[in-house]
């Protein structure tokens, strides 16, 4: 019987999983809520070591849409000062996320987010960062080219410190009805630096998972050709079923839930979240390459971060489910 | 007449360095500050089609509404002058509780391209402060609403319920958001619903008309 490391590694690989794995169950999370010195604050509103003020929700951190560091993207140099990554020691965050850790029985996946794309839209304000997008293209790659290798700095860090098996890139690129930006200026802007990423992240020896929110499905041609692996969030807004069988062996999908249906609203039902777990095993579950990651806000929070009463039947229902293979 | 075609043309294409000048000699050409304004807002329904559509992104139509505000700019003295040929007041926020502002400045960008004049109250709006802004603008057309968490949805609902409480009436409220869907607006009583920033704008005219 394989232990859910080696169960994930399976899915991962192609191989011969023995059943649908659980995000939860499968991956010890870290990162995302270690308020380090890298990204944004994520215990209480405040400024990031870009000079962001940010405000802390209990569904996330969103920057302070009144207070944006950068008008005019062609400026970056003079208003964008990048932090001294000598600097960051990450060990005293490393500890403290490392305390319960079994790698026998889970991968390390770090999260780190704010990407290139969100990165600059902090920096400069959504509308901004869209436009500039399309009206200076240049100025934009070269910001990116400077962000990618403060990123990339600041990933070694993370190896160095946590040595994690899996390294989350986080940016959203979609709203729910298509991604905010062409796929040509994705290609065109973004892509060259979001590449370079990928492959520090290989040359560390971590597995790189892409995590874009939204219906993003026109991007995943690119990804796959700049190496990621596997798509993570997929939300059901994409075609999955059309995906998997058009990336299968290429792409492993992270995700599977509903997450803007009655099983993710406030109030939904024990019985609606275990027919939701049901249906995404049953769906998505048969084609492989695919871990079930659900998400489920409540008043306080990312239910999986917080606790839910109902998390305890999601779990049973997974147990009892995804024993497929 | 010519000139008029041609800030049309360049606000689709979103050229905000033309269109100011091009607005400049339209007037100059002796066409009236209302038909060239109409005629940017003929361009931005076309915008706002093609990106509902999907022919265009976000950043397409962002840069065309910049260059029809730049447009405006240069009318602005000149409609003050001549009266108001606005299609009305619209009071936008996104709901309490909610801090997202990106779907919310879309719509808001939208709404003014379809020359409505537009009070942005910014996020995480109470009910009270909807109410109140109402009470200052018995004149508003439209109160829209936007909420981008499925966790807001209910703060969504409590808003339209405490709007309709408060009596207040004389316009519609057009409500969005990436979790709502025109059931739930029929649900919690919104008069409309759209299901991006393009056919807000047009949602928003057609609940006046």
């Amino acid at each position: 019987m394989l232990t859910p490391k080696q169960n994930l590694l399976e899915v991962l690989n192609w191989g011969n999983p023995e059943y649908v794995p659980l995000t939860f169950e499968a991956m010890k999370i870290v990162g995302f809520l270690s308020n380090g010195p890298i990204e944004s604050p994520t215990d209480k509103d405040g400024l990031d070591p870009f000079g962001v003020l940010w405000h802390v929700t209990s569904e996330g951190c969103i920057p302070d849409s009144s207070k944006f560091i950068l008008e005019d993207i062609t400026e970056w140099k003079e208003y964008i000062k990048f932090p001294d990554t000598d600097a960051i020691d990450l060990k005293p965050f490393a500890e403290a996320e490392l305390k319960d850790f079994d790698s026998e029985q889970q991968m390390l996946t770090y999260y780190h987010p704010n990407g290139l794309f969100e990165r600059l839209s902090a920096f400069m304000g959504f509308e901004e960062c869209l436009i500039s997008l399309v009206s200076e293209p240049e100025a934009c790659m070269e910001f990116f080219e400077a962000l990618a290798d403060y990123k990339i700095a600041c990933m070694k860090k993370i190896h160095k410190a946590y040595k994690p098996d899996i390294y989350v890139y986080l940016d959203d690129l979609a709203t729910a009805r298509g991604t905010f930006m062409s796929p040509q200026t994705y290609r065109d802007v973004i892509k060259p630096a979001h590449k370079r990423i990928v492959d520090a992240c290989k040359e560390l020896g971590m597995i790189f998972f892409q995590h874009t929110c939204g219906k993003c499905e026109d991007l995943l041609e690119d990804y796959v050709d700049i190496g990621i692996g596997v798509w993570s969030s997929a939300q059901i807004m994409n075609d999955l079923t059309g995906i998997q069988e058009r990336f299968n062996g290429r792409m492993v999908i992270e995700g599977g839930w509903d997450t803007v249906g009655k099983c993710s609203q406030l109030g939904s039902s024990a019985d609606e979240i275990r027919a939701e777990t049901r249906r995404a095993i049953n769906e998505y579950g048969p084609r492989k390459g695919f871990i079930l990651q659900p998400t489920l806000l409540n008043e306080r929070g990312n239910s999986l971060f917080v606790g839910d009463d109902r998390l305890a039947g999601l779990f049973e229902e997974w147990a009892m489910n995804c024993r497929i293979y | 007449m010519s000139k008029i075609i041609e800030v049309k043309e360049k606000v689709e294409a979103g050229k905000a360095k033309l269109v100011p000048g091009l607005v400049q000699e339209a007037l100059n050409e002796g066409c009236s500050a209302p038909d060239i304004l109409q005629a940017m807002v003929e361009a931005m329904d076309v915008v706002g089609n093609k990106f509902s559509s999907g022919e265009i992104f976000v950043p397409e139509m962002l840069v065309s509404a910049r260059a029809m505000s730049k447009g405006v700019e240069v009318l602005k003295p000149i409609l003050a002058s001549s009266g108001s040929v606005s299609n009305g007041l619209c009071i936008m926020g996104t709901v309490a509780g909610d801090l997202h502002d990106i779907g919310k400045n879309l719509v808001t960008i939208m709404i003014e391209s379809a020359g409505f004049d537009v009070i942005d109250l910014g996020v995480d709006v109470p009910i009270t402060k909807f109410i109140e802004t109402i009470k200052e603008h018995p004149e508003v057309k439209v109160l829209a609403l936007s909420a981008l968490l499925t966790t807001t949805m209910p703060s969504l609902r409590e808003t339209v319920n405490g709007v309709r409480e408060s009596g207040l009436t004389g316009f519609k409220i057009l409500v969005g958001g990436a979790p709502i869907t025109q059931a739930f607006a029929d649900e919690i009583g919104a008069d409309g619903y759209a299901p991006d920033a393009g056919s807000a704008a047009v949602k928003a005219k057609e609940l006046i008309a």
